[in-house]
């Protein structure tokens, strides 16, 4: 037996030296990588539509995928799509398994620690949306109520009253609402689906994105949205730090599609209005 | 003395009548279609109305007097149909209690623009994702189970300690932490693992410590006479080991293995934060597009029973196998 226990011991050893002698990846060379294998490869959320969902025909789609293939297409590149959850985006240290990241994420001082935001590409209104028959129905009458909304994210920032936005031209803004409990959910739609049990059932008001918000009660969802949007944030594509030819390259490229209207049809064809530049 | 047997019999059910009465009648049942089977001795429902005490009271008189009927119905059939009926029953029991949720499971069974159904999507994507996701870690955990028992078992103090720490390690601490540490920790030293091999590592890794312990049970409870005797006749450690140790330990480890590889099958969904579509996060991607997620997560649920269904099948065989030294 003491035969095997010697084998074992030894595979193992090997097994951890081996995982410890493989090269670091090079870093800064993500444009290379881009240009040589002509695929760019993004991060996106499954489960968020319309920004990223699985469409009909099981392809990804939405208005971020549609972003994101744009830069692709102009990078001379094909996209591929992966999608790790949230939290492992918004950690940073991507080892090059993905490029970039077009998931509407709001460049927060937080996360400019761990993430570069080269691009703003669209501004989102954030709003609260409650049950239909509910008797709320301005900013004031949320002062107190359950919200929920997704944890670590910028609404959740906000209703902790911590929402620090690191973008030029992001739009100032005041805590209009404090919430009496704060439920916080893996995505905010998750907290749709508590607040469509009923009024009060176990939330009073769900906070997420407008476009979010709408995209539910067209699929049916017994809420409606009250009062004015608390913010505008601004939403940039993300890369991951190391790598400023392909920042500057991503940041020429969402201004030209500015510049010729295509993110202006891109908003026009996904949310209905445009939200490509502050009103 | 037979007599009173019959009558106490007779008595019991007739407890268990009442007691099922009032069960039933407390569910307040008498607005549903079963009141209506009363029309004739009440009247027709009124449907704006609540039902009425008389109404609940009927139907809870009516559900009682089926259940009663049904277990002594049960009780003179053989054993082998009585839990087949039983089975039939708490499925339709099942079935009802879902459909009762008033959602629309056909979106399940739709059929997109790509051609393929939303249900076949959901097996070709993500029950295929679970199955050889979990099939690669519980192979490679089986070995690192072998490895950390012997480890732990051994007279050596640095395999002792390394099995220790490999089993306590991973035995305490969650799953999903794990998952992310190996995807993310290691991309910081350069060894960028992909997700499916991340996911697995970090199953195989977690269930082998889990099982290590199975293992060294199953080691340690092949009677030590069998070991001495094997050497009394000369036979070399290794091979006492792989020819007589082992094959009477499996009959030990098979059972509960079976039981890990059935808690990986569903733990496998913690892979999905790496983003691997499995059968959790398929049904969350489908149900998320049409805002029908219940619908999708239940039909997961149902295609997760049955994988496992199969694999308590395989496992009865394994069993079997490696128990015909003990049949009588």
């Amino acid at each position: 037996m003491n035969r095997f226990v010697k084998l074992g011991t030894a595979a193992l050893l090997t097994s951890a030296l081996a995982a410890l002698a493989i090269p670091a990846a090079q870093a800064g060379a993500t444009l290379d990588r881009v240009m040589s294998t002509k695929t760019l490869t993004m991060s996106s959320d499954p489960e968020y539509p319309p920004q990223s969902f699985l469409n009909d025909n099981n392809e990804m789609d939405g208005f971020d995928v549609d972003v994101g293939k744009e830069i692709a297409k102009r990078l001379g590149a094909e996209l591929e799509i992966v999608t790790p959850s949230w939290d492992i985006i918004t950690g940073g240290n991507w080892g090059g398994r993905w490029d970039m990241s077009v998931g509407s994420m709001t460049p927060t001082k937080k996360r400019a620690e761990v993430l570069n935001f080269p691009a703003v590409y669209y501004y989102t209104p954030a709003a609260f949306a409650v049950y239909e028959d509910s008797k709320i129905d301005s900013l004031a009458d949320l002062n107190g109520k359950t919200i929920g909304s997704c944890g670590g994210c910028t609404y959740d920032a906000y209703l902790m009253k911590n929402l620090e936005i690191d973008a030029e031209g992001a739009p100032p803004f005041s805590y209009e609402v404090t919430a009496g409990e704060i439920k916080t959910y893996e995505t905010d739609t998750n907290a749709f689906d508590d607040l469509r049990l009923g009024d009060g059932t176990r939330l009073d008001a769900a906070f997420s994105a407008l476009p979010t918000i709408q995209e539910a009660i067209k699929n049916g969802y017994p809420l409606k949205i009250v009062g004015k949007p608390a913010f505008y944030e601004p939403l940039s594509v993300a890369t991951d730090k190391g790598d400023p030819e392909f920042d500057a390259k991503i940041a020429e490229i969402v201004a030209a599609m500015k510049a010729d209207g295509t993110m202006k049809k891109l908003s026009e064809k996904w949310y209905g209005v445009d939200l490509t530049s502050l009103q | 003395m037979l007599e009173r047997a019959r009558e106490s019999r007779w008595f019991s059910r007739a407890v268990l009548f009442c007691v099922a009465a009032v069960v039933f009648t407390a569910f307040g049942l008498g607005g549903t279609a079963a009141g209506d089977l009363f029309a004739p001795l009440l009247g027709p429902r009124d449907l704006e109305a609540e039902a009425g005490f008389g109404r609940d009271l009927l139907v809870g008189l009516l559900l009682a007097g089926v259940f009663v009927a049904n277990l002594e119905f049960i009780r003179l059939l053989l054993f082998r149909f009585q839990v087949l009926v039983v089975w039939a029953e708490l499925l339709a029991l099942f079935y009802i209690f879902v459909q009762s949720f008033d959602r629309n499971f056909g979106v399940i069974f739709e059929v997109g623009r790509s051609g393929v159904s939303n249900l076949s999507f959901l097996i070709t994507t993500g029950a295929f994702t679970t199955i050889y996701v979990s099939l690669i870690a519980i192979v490679i955990a089986c070995v690192l189970a072998l490895l950390g028992a012997l480890g732990k078992l051994s007279s050596n103090g640095a395999a002792y300690a390394l099995a220790t720490f490999y089993i306590s390690f991973f035995r305490g601490t969650p799953l999903l932490l794990q998952v992310v540490l190996i995807y993310t920790g290691f991309a910081q030293l350069g060894f960028v693992l992909e997700a499916v091999p991340a996911g697995i590592t970090a199953l195989a890794l977690c269930y082998g410590a889990y099982m290590a312990e199975i293992f060294r049970a199953g080691i340690e409870g092949v009677p030590g006479g069998q070991r001495e005797a094997a050497a009394a006749m000369g036979l070399k450690p290794a091979l006492i080991f792989r020819k007589i140790v082992f094959p009477q330990a499996m009959r030990l480890i098979v059972p509960p293995t079976g039981n890990q590889f059935i808690a990986m099958l569903k733990d496998s969904s913690l892979v999905s934060v790496v983003g691997v579509w499995e059968l959790t996060k398929t049904a969350q991607v489908l149900g998320k597009r049409d805002f029908q997620v219940f619908e999708f997560l239940i039909a997961a649920a149902v295609i997760y029973w049955i994988m496992s269904v199969v694999f308590e099948v395989l496992q009865s065989r394994l069993e079997a196998y490696y128990g015909k030294g003990d049949r009588r």
